[in-house]
């Protein structure tokens, strides 16, 4: 029989939120410190970084010891989507999980070599109508608000599977993200919102864990600690996209089970795609992110581009897209800086959407709309100057007009006012004194 | 005057709003607070977010210098943006890093920032005169990521007669030009939307932001006027004057 490490499947339990939830306001004592939650954290992350390469050889040998695995390494989507292709023998039907790496990076390439792939836990929100989908998910999750302050954990482990059946098995694969894995001893971990991963694991002909190499782990205890961590912080951000739009559903329950010698297989694709290259040329600190999207729900751009792609972009898989190429450039960043507010690692993602920016204009060039916005001081003064006649040329139709196709700057913007004496003048005609 | 301190007005109140830098000097005067105002050129952000670096590099240079020399005695540096605040308090630095940039990170406040350290010593001027109306307040992101969201109603709260009806931390969507330009608007009316219903819902007199483009952007979307925070605090001065008069 083949022997394979745990997959442990961690996942809230909304009974044992709601009586920690009221426990915060009775209990004080027993409030996790948010501060000593992120330290360890922190401390986790920077281990995996600084030891990348080595805990990548490590758990080659450890899964090395299970005759269960079949590990491959992928250095691209490419690579791991023709070796998925591969193992997958006739199979086209694909269920894979809502991790980043899983539908942004490797999903368009599954769809172009012939795969139906679907989100199956989607298919288990049965009710998405505005509204009442959206109390829905309140309702599982029903915890409060607890970002860096009254920490109250109710993640727990809820599945272990530590042997792969023979039985009640479909004729699918299930390619899956996993949020982190154990160096050590090879324990997989992953976060579920619903049934959808144990039901993956239990039934899928072919599981295809795709471990990316900033999801190695030391031992265990780190790796549960990371999982956990994602569910904690990422609590009101995960379902995010969860608003009500057009899913793909597939009714894997009524696949028939396939009979007899078939059994399931365990595969591990260990995936780098850009992470090796990010760890070197300045973008180390994305790997010290957890991929818990507390960062999405603050940023005011994420909920409402590329909604089309099927996520809602945190800021920080909007910068790796982009530096990956699946993205366009960050563009659309407006620098407010909110995405590093939450941040239970403090990854100073705004600094380093400056960077990417700076470099892409450098290799690219910027357009002359770019330009003409470069220097507001200059428009300033001579706004100022002919006052309160620019003030009366920036509201007429043609003047607007003009703007827009030279600067790029929208017709119906308001635009401020611009004043005669400026401040400094004020100031220094001594009339303050 | 016993006390002086560095004020960097940047552009919005040097050309757009130069009466919430006449304001500044007026409240610091009441304040026993003598105001500098060193040479400066723009904090260099918009150059940044329209790609750029060295033109940003060569203002916030300017600027560094300019405010080092004029704080070195020891006095603080002050402004009224948020995101001018931002830019030499923190966004500037990884990219365009001098001692005299580290200097000025360390010693700029914002102005509520510092009025209401002011008061949290007892060293505030407090005769404050009453102005009836009830606001609503937004936080500009550009505060709200350094962690000044209370201390700006706080400080409005000091005067009397004067109603915080509700305080906004959401993104207006503006980013200074960025809601400005076209490809961006329709964006930036979506991400705004929640705020003009907001503001709209509040029913209030007026609509009080540190922000110049948050102000435009609340302004555009439900025709609210919108007010500095520190013309407000001059206006209960003076009607405090006023009320000493009378
Ligand atoms: S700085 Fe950019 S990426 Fe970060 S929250 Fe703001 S808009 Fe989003
Ligand atoms: S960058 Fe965003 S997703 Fe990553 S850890 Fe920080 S908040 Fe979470």
């Amino acid at each position: 029989m083949a022997n394979i490490p745990g997959l442990i499947v961690v996942e809230p339990s909304p009974e044992q939120s709601k009586h920690r939830a009221a426990g915060i306001f009775v209990r004080k004592e027993k409030r996790i410190e948010g501060e000593s939650v992120k330290e360890h954290l922190r401390k986790i992350r920077e281990d995996a970084r600084s030891n990348n390469a080595s805990l990548i050889e490590q758990l080659q040998k450890t899964l090395g010891k299970y005759d269960g695995v079949k590990i491959t390494s992928a250095k691209d989507a490419k690579e791991a989507v023709s070796y998925i292709k591969q193992i997958a023998d006739n199979t086209t039907l694909a269920s894979i999980n809502k991790s980043n790496i899983v539908v942004n990076e490797l999903r368009p390439g599954l769809q172009a070599a012939g795969f139906k792939t679907y989100l199956r836990y989607y298919g288990e929100f049965n009710n998405f109508e505005e509204g009442k989908f959206q109390k829905k998910v309140e309702d599982y999750w029903s915890l409060p608000g607890m970002h860096g302050r009254n920490l109250v954990e109710s993640f727990d482990k809820r599945h272990s599977i530590t042997r792969l059946s023979s039985s009640g098995i479909k004729d699918y694969v299930a390619i899956m993200g996993v949020n982190a894995i154990s160096a050590e001893d090879g324990t997989v971990y992953f976060l579920q919102h619903m049934s959808n991963i144990t039901k993956d694991l239990q039934q899928a002909k072919k599981i295809i864990l795709v471990v990316g190499i900033e999801k190695i782990l030391k031992n265990k205890e780190d790796a549960l600690f990371h999982t956990k961590s994602m569910g904690i912080y990422g609590l009101e951000s995960i379902l995010l996209d969860l608003i009500p739009h057009d899913i793909e559903k597939y009714d894997f329950e009524s696949l028939p089970e396939l009979s007899g010698e078939n059994g399931q297989e365990l595969h591990v694709i260990f995936y780098d795609n850009g992470r090796s290259e990010l760890l070197k040329n300045g973008y180390s600190d994305l790997f010290l992110c957890i991929d818990c999207r507390a960062c999405a729900r603050q940023c005011p751009v994420g909920q409402h581009i590329f909604l089309d792609k099927g996520m809602v972009y945190s800021p920080k898989n909007y910068l790796l897209g982009s530096l990956q190429g699946w993205l366009p450039p960050v563009e659309v960043c407006l620098h407010c800086g909110r995405c590093q507010v939450e941040c239970p690692v403090d990854i100073d993602i705004p600094t380093l959407i400056w960077k990417a920016q700076f470099e892409h204009y450098a290799e690219d060039g910027r357009s002359l709309k770019k330009k003409m916005l470069d220097d507001p001081e200059l428009l300033a003064k001579l706004g100022g100057m002919t006052a309160p006649l620019s003030n009366w040329m920036v509201k007429l139709w043609i003047v607007k007009m003009m703007t827009q196709f030279f600067t790029g700057v929208h017709k119906d913007s308001t635009l401020p006012e611009f004043h005669r004496q400026t401040f400094r003048d004020w100031f220094k005609g001594g009339s303050h004194e | 005057m016993s006390n002086k301190v560095v004020y960097y007005h940047g552009c919005f109140a040097n050309y757009y709003n130069p009466d919430s830098g006449k304001a500044l000097v007026s409240i610091l005067k009441r304040n026993d607070i003598e105001i500098i105002v060193p040479e400066q050129k723009c904090c260099g952000m918009p150059m940044m977010a329209n790609g750029n670096p060295a033109g940003a590099k060569k203002n916030f240079d300017f600027n560094a210098r300019m405010l080092a020399e004029a704080a070195a005695p020891g006095y603080d540096i002050i402004t009224s943006c948020p995101s001018c605040n931002m830019m030499l308090k923190r966004e500037g630095l990884p990219f365009f890093d001098s001692k005299d940039a580290r200097f000025i990170s360390e010693r700029i406040y914002d102005a509520s920032e510092y009025i209401y350290k002011l008061y949290l010593e007892g060293k505030l001027n407090t005769n404050f005169g009453e102005i009836p109306l009830k606001v609503f307040y937004h936080n500009p992101c550009h505060l709200r990521v350094q962690n000044i969201t209370d201390v700006p109603v706080a400080l409005l709260r000091l005067i009397p007669g004067l109603e915080v009806v509700k305080v906004n931390t959401n993104c207006c969507g503006m980013g200074g030009s960025y809601g400005m330009k076209k490809i961006n608007h329709e964006r930036s009316v979506e991400i705004a939307q929640k705020l003009w219903n907001e503001i709209k819902a509040a029913n209030v007199d007026a609509a009080v932001t540190e922000c110049g483009g948050c102000g435009l952007q609340m302004a555009a979307g439900t025709g609210i006027r919108v007010i500095h925070p520190l013309v407000l605090l001059n206006d209960a001065y003076v009607k405090g004057d006023a009320r000493k008069a009378a």
